[in-house]
Parts: C-alpha cells; sequence; structure tokens
C-alpha cells in the first residue's frame, strides 16, 4: 500500500478492548467476510459504525486499542470492512501481532491520545494517511500527527502480506 | 549483564543469546487451540496447504473444548466437529472434549507443561501458565496456523518488571485482591509488553491456584507473561505430574544477580483489604467496603482466574459460617475449572451443600467469561464475578459487573448486597 490514503476519522477513546469492537456473542463466527458487520456494536456511542462506516475510513484510538482477548475476529472486522490502516497511540500486544500476521498495518500515532481527549481529532474528520512516511495529515483541523514505523521484521512480514506468506517465500528461498 | 527469566526461556528455544528488543524466532513446545478459535486454526491451515498438509508435529499440539462447553449452538458444534475432524485426519491424540474443562488448567493439571517451555494458545490468559514459569502467550489463529506450519513463531524479547510482594494476607483478604489493587494501581496498560516477575515471601509460601490467579491476571495490565519459578510444594506436584526433569528446568531459567529489570516494584500485602473491580473496567478499582451494599442480581465463581479447589473451598467457607444458604433473591453460579476440581470438591463433600444452599453448581467450562454460554446478564442487572473481565456489555449489553475473590463474590451471594468478606469470616474473632 502506498501514496496518500483519504478518508474520515472514526475517533475512539484510550483502552478499547476486544469486547467493544468485535463482541464475544460472535465468537463462532469463521469467516472473516462476516464480521464486519459486528463491528464496534457495543461500543456507546458507535453503534452505527457497522452500518455507515465506508472503505477508506480510519479508526483513530489512543492507548491500548485492543486489549483483552487474542481473537484475530477484531483485526479481520476492519479490515474486510475497507479500514485500511489503525492510528493508535498504542495497540495492544496481541492485537499487534494479529494485525502484522494478516499483513494490516498499525500506526503507533505519539500524541494521538490527547489529540482525542481534547477535542482536537473527532468523528468525520477528513485525514490523509501517509503509509510510507508515517505522516497523517487532519484536513479538518490542519494539525499533522506522526506514526512510528515497526520494526525490520514486522515491515518484512508485513511486505508479505502477512505471517503464513512469509513462511511460504521464507521456505521456498530456503 | 544477566539475564532475567524470559531471556533464558528465549535463549533456549532459539537457540542462541538474545537482546531485549529484538525479535526472535523460538521453536514451540506446544500449540494448542480451543473450541473457540480452533476451527479457524484447521481451516486457515487447511487452506494454505490446500488440505494437503501434516502438521509440523501432531505430538506438540492440543485442543482444548472450554469456552462454549458443552456447545450450546449448532454452530459452535459445527465448529467443534471442525476440530475433532482435523485432530484425527492429522493424528493429533491430545483432544481434551467437552468434559474436560479449562484448557491451561487440563494442560497442567496432565503434567503437559514444564519450566522454560513456549507454549501458543488461542486465549488471552494462557498466560496464566507462567505460574510454573512457562512462557505461555495467547495468539489469535494465524499465529496458531503459522507454528503448525514451520513449529516456529516470532517474538519480541520483551523488558522485566520484578515485583516483590512480602507480608501474610488477613483472613478474609486473599491473592486476587492482591491482584486486584495491582491492576487498579498500574492501570489497563500498566505492564504494557513485559515479562514480569513475581518474588518475595508471599509468592514463595503461594499455593499453585493463588500463582494462578495472579499470573492470569497480568493480561489485564497488558503483560507479556507473569513469571513466577516453582518452588516447595508446587514444585514436588509439577515433578510428581510433569517428571523430575522439571526440578533441573526450572532452576536453569533462575533469573542472574544482575538481571536487567526496568522496574522493581515492592508491596506489602499484610495491611490489605478486599478489592474489587467496578464497572465497566478491570482497573477501576475501589475497596469492597466502599461498594458494600449495592444490590445483586447474580453472583458467579469460577474461571481461569479463580476457579480452583482452593477457590470453590473459599467460597465454601464463606458459604458455612452463613448457615449453608444464599440469598434467595441471587442467582449464585459455581463452575469449577476441571474435572479433577470438580471431583475434588465432591470428595470433599461440598457439591451437595452448595446445592443445597441453593447454587447452581455447573460441570467445568470457562462460562461466564462470554455472554453466549449460560448465566449471562440481562440489561440492568448487577453481577458479581471472580473472572477477569468486566468490559462494556461483556456478559449482556447493559449489564454491569463487579470482579472479586470467591470470598467476597460468596459475601455477596449470602447477603444479596456486595458484603465485605470480613463482616462473614472475621465474626467473632478478635
Amino acid at each position: 500500500m502506498s501514496g496518500i490514503l483519504k478518508g474520515r476519522a472514526w475517533v475512539f477513546g484510550d483502552d478499547v478492548d476486544t469486547d467493544l469492537i468485535y463482541h464475544n456473542k460472535y465468537l463462532a463466527e469463521t469467516d472473516p467476510r462476516n464480521m464486519p458487520q459486528y463491528s464496534f456494536e457495543y461500543y456507546p456511542g458507535k453503534e452505527s459504525f457497522a452500518r455507515e462506516v465506508k472503505p477508506g475510513d480510519f479508526v483513530v484510538a489512543g492507548r491500548n486499542f485492543g486489549c483483552g482477548s487474542s481473537r484475530e475476529h477484531a483485526v479481520h472486522c476492519l479490515k474486510e470492512a475497507g479500514v485500511p490502516v489503525i492510528l493508535a497511540e498504542t495497540c495492544s500486544r496481541i492485537y499487534y501481532r494479529n494485525a502484522i500476521n494478516n499483513g494490516y498495518p498499525v500506526l503507533f500515532v505519539k500524541g494521538i491520545s490527547s489529540a482525542i481527549r481534547d477535542g482536537c481529532i473527532k468523528d468525520g474528520d477528513e485525514l490523509e494517511v501517509e503509509l510510507e512516511t508515517g505522516t497523517i495529515r487532519d484536513m479538518t483541523s490542519g494539525r499533522s500527527y506522526h506514526g512510528d514505523a515497526v520494526s525490520d521484521l514486522e515491515r518484512e512480514i508485513m511486505s508479505a502480506g502477512g505471517l503464513i506468506p512469509y513462511l511460504k517465500s521464507r521456505r521456498k528461498e530456503g | 549483564m544477566g539475564k532475567t527469566v524470559i531471556m533464558k526461556i528465549m535463549e533456549r528455544a532459539s537457540g542462541r543469546e538474545v537482546k531485549v528488543g529484538e525479535r526472535v524466532w523460538c521453536g514451540i513446545d506446544w500449540s494448542t487451540a480451543r473450541d473457540f478459535g480452533g476451527a479457524s486454526c484447521a481451516l486457515q491451515f487447511d487452506e494454505i496447504t490446500e488440505g494437503r498438509g501434516h502438521v509440523w508435529n501432531p505430538d506438540r499440539i492440543a485442543f482444548t473444548f472450554d469456552l462454549q462447553a458443552p456447545s450450546h449452538s449448532e454452530k459452535v458444534s459445527n465448529n467443534q466437529k471442525t476440530i475433532r475432524e482435523f485432530a484425527r485426519r492429522q493424528g493429533i491424540t491430545r483432544l481434551f472434549d467437552v468434559n474436560h474443562g479449562i484448557g491451561q488448567h487440563v494442560l497442567l493439571e496432565r503434567g503437559l507443561v514444564k519450566p522454560g517451555d513456549v507454549i501458543l494458545g488461542t486465549d488471552s490468559h494462557m498466560n496464566l501458565l507462567g505460574c510454573v514459569a512457562a512462557f505461555a502467550t495467547g495468539v489469535g489463529s494465524t499465529d496458531i496456523a503459522a507454528s503448525w506450519l514451520s513449529g516456529t513463531n516470532w517474538f519480541r524479547v520483551p523488558e522485566t518488571m520484578r515485583v516483590e510482594v512480602t507480608g501474610e494476607f488477613q483472613r478474609g483478604v486473599s491473592m486476587r485482591d492482591f491482584l486486584t489493587m495491582l491492576v487498579g494501581g498500574l492501570g489497563a496498560g500498566g505492564m504494557d509488553f513485559l515479562s514480569v516477575e513475581f518474588t518475595g515471601d508471599t509468592i514463595e509460601r503461594s499455593l499453585l491456584s493463588e500463582r494462578v490467579t495472579l499470573c492470569s491476571m497480568v493480561t489485564e495490565m497488558s503483560g507479556k507473561i507473569g513469571l513466577i519459578l516453582p518452588n516447595g510444594p508446587v514444585l514436588d506436584w509439577l515433578a510428581e505430574r510433569a517428571g523430575p526433569e522439571v526440578r533441573e528446568r526450572a532452576a536453569a531459567i533462575a533469573p542472574d544477580l544482575d538481571a536487567p529489570y526496568t522496574e522493581v516494584r515492592r508491596y506489602d500485602v499484610s495491611e490489605l483489604e478486599p478489592m474489587a473491580s467496578c464497572p465497566d473496567a478491570p482497573d477501576n478499582v475501589r475497596p469492597v467496603r466502599e461498594v458494600a451494599g449495592v444490590p445483586v442480581d447474580q453472583v458467579h465463581i469460577g474461571s481461569c482466574t479463580n476457579g480452583r479447589f482452593e477457590d470453590i473451598a473459599a467460597a465454601f467457607e464463606v458459604l458455612k459460617l452463613s448457615g449453608f444458604k444464599v440469598s434467595p433473591g441471587v442467582r449464585t453460579i459455581i463452575t469449577p475449572a476441571t474435572r479433577e476440581v470438580m471431583i475434588q470438591a465432591a470428595r470433599a463433600g461440598m457439591i451437595e451443600r452448595f446445592l443445597e444452599a441453593g447454587v447452581v453448581f455447573t460441570n467445568p467450562t470457562c462460562s461466564l467469561c462470554t455472554a453466549e454460554h449460560y448465566g449471562a446478564l440481562p440489561s440492568g442487572d448487577v453481577g458479581c464475578s471472580t473472572t477477569n473481565r468486566n468490559f462494556i456489555g461483556k456478559v449482556g449489553k447493559g449489564s454491569h459487573t463487579y470482579l472479586m475473590s470467591p470470598m467476597s463474590a460468596m459475601a455477596a451471594a449470602v447477603r444479596g448486597v456486595i458484603t465485605d468478606p470480613r463482616d462473614i469470616v472475621c465474626q467473632g474473632r478478635d
């Protein structure tokens, strides 16, 4: 994924747990394509996310996004909905692994948690995101943020398209 | 510079020296999946290998059916069947079906877990196996499927926090209360990405069940793993089940005196009081006495965090001191972690007394960790539970849950309102 991505922001707080992203009620689902309909159903004030999210929209969150369960559904439901990247101050360990393993980018964005708290970045803001450089521009407010790129290994896994394609290509090389 | 426990574990598993912060590929000792997540792992593996692949080692894979055991819906039944068929096809014999209990506990009781092992599972509380110094971690289905392919996976070598705990708990206070206090103090991200070594005289004296509680709740502070080196009766118990080599395995991963810690925290539990995680977050913590009097609709005692025999026995003690009767207005559910625990409770004569007192005593399962099994709460209801999470709507939209120790939970069950268990267990004492 390269170039500049453009889309609207959906803004969430700190410590968004996996039950808020994808509730345990729907864990028996195994087909990722069926998962977007349940996204954020339990997040107070964001119940309409699944109906209203458009491909290209961004999820913007504070600290420790995706804490809680190991369910990969919480990554699939956003990826399949067409959210191109998660922009969060930090992301929980398991959520981060699940995202990388699916070739799904997460940018760790310094200062975004307090920007959310202070109302500097809001639902519906038009964002431009450059994944290569980590630059995030809020065209509505005029503010800019910077997201950290991942380590070399995670970058390699990401660019292979996820952990499985990465392992397969390593096998062929080996 | 010396090495911490997690560094030594990762050195053994990767076959090379490791540095904090780097990524290493570790050999996997156990790659496990539950009824939740397991079907996705199996389907994913078949997709990758076009249905013709063989797992790297069928003797290092286990399935545990615990989240919805027995299944409550056709969809879950079908997922469980997918797993059974996959296991049969791949020659995986360790499938612990719906009659066994919570996965990590079953693996532990069966002697399959050794100090220093690297273990994956589709359960974010997999890391409770740190109670015997195994590095176990919850992962998604892609990580599991990938490890079945290669027998390895990647990890970041984490920094280590050391937590020293001293003192004796007062009557009515338990390890769960210490943990609740810790979660409240450090917050949901307080152990972010860290390995945590628990030491001190309180830990050295602690029972296996208390170590399980301690290590499982590391997840609620976003820690990677909480580790306790097995000693004393815990090490004897483990050696009996997993073999005498666990003694050497434990000694080999003891931390060096000059091991690098990012932080050392010290706690004295002798003045600690019963604590509760209030709605709707594990780190929203207050002393139980400050929320005493809140009417309660349902009480649940169980889960991977507090579902062992000693937890059930602690609840039994409170019930006994209350004349063996739970409040008629409170649905009280007790769920043992495993079949072995259930048998222990039966042999001790507890189950009959619980049933007579009005308790619903269920088969071993995760039960109230999901709204999709028995015991889901209706909107507006208040629950008290010994599970590990009370996120918004977790066990039912519009419901609210207080997390607490087994003693505090049973105190709420007998009085019908949140009650400091010391009001019951310290009666007639100095």
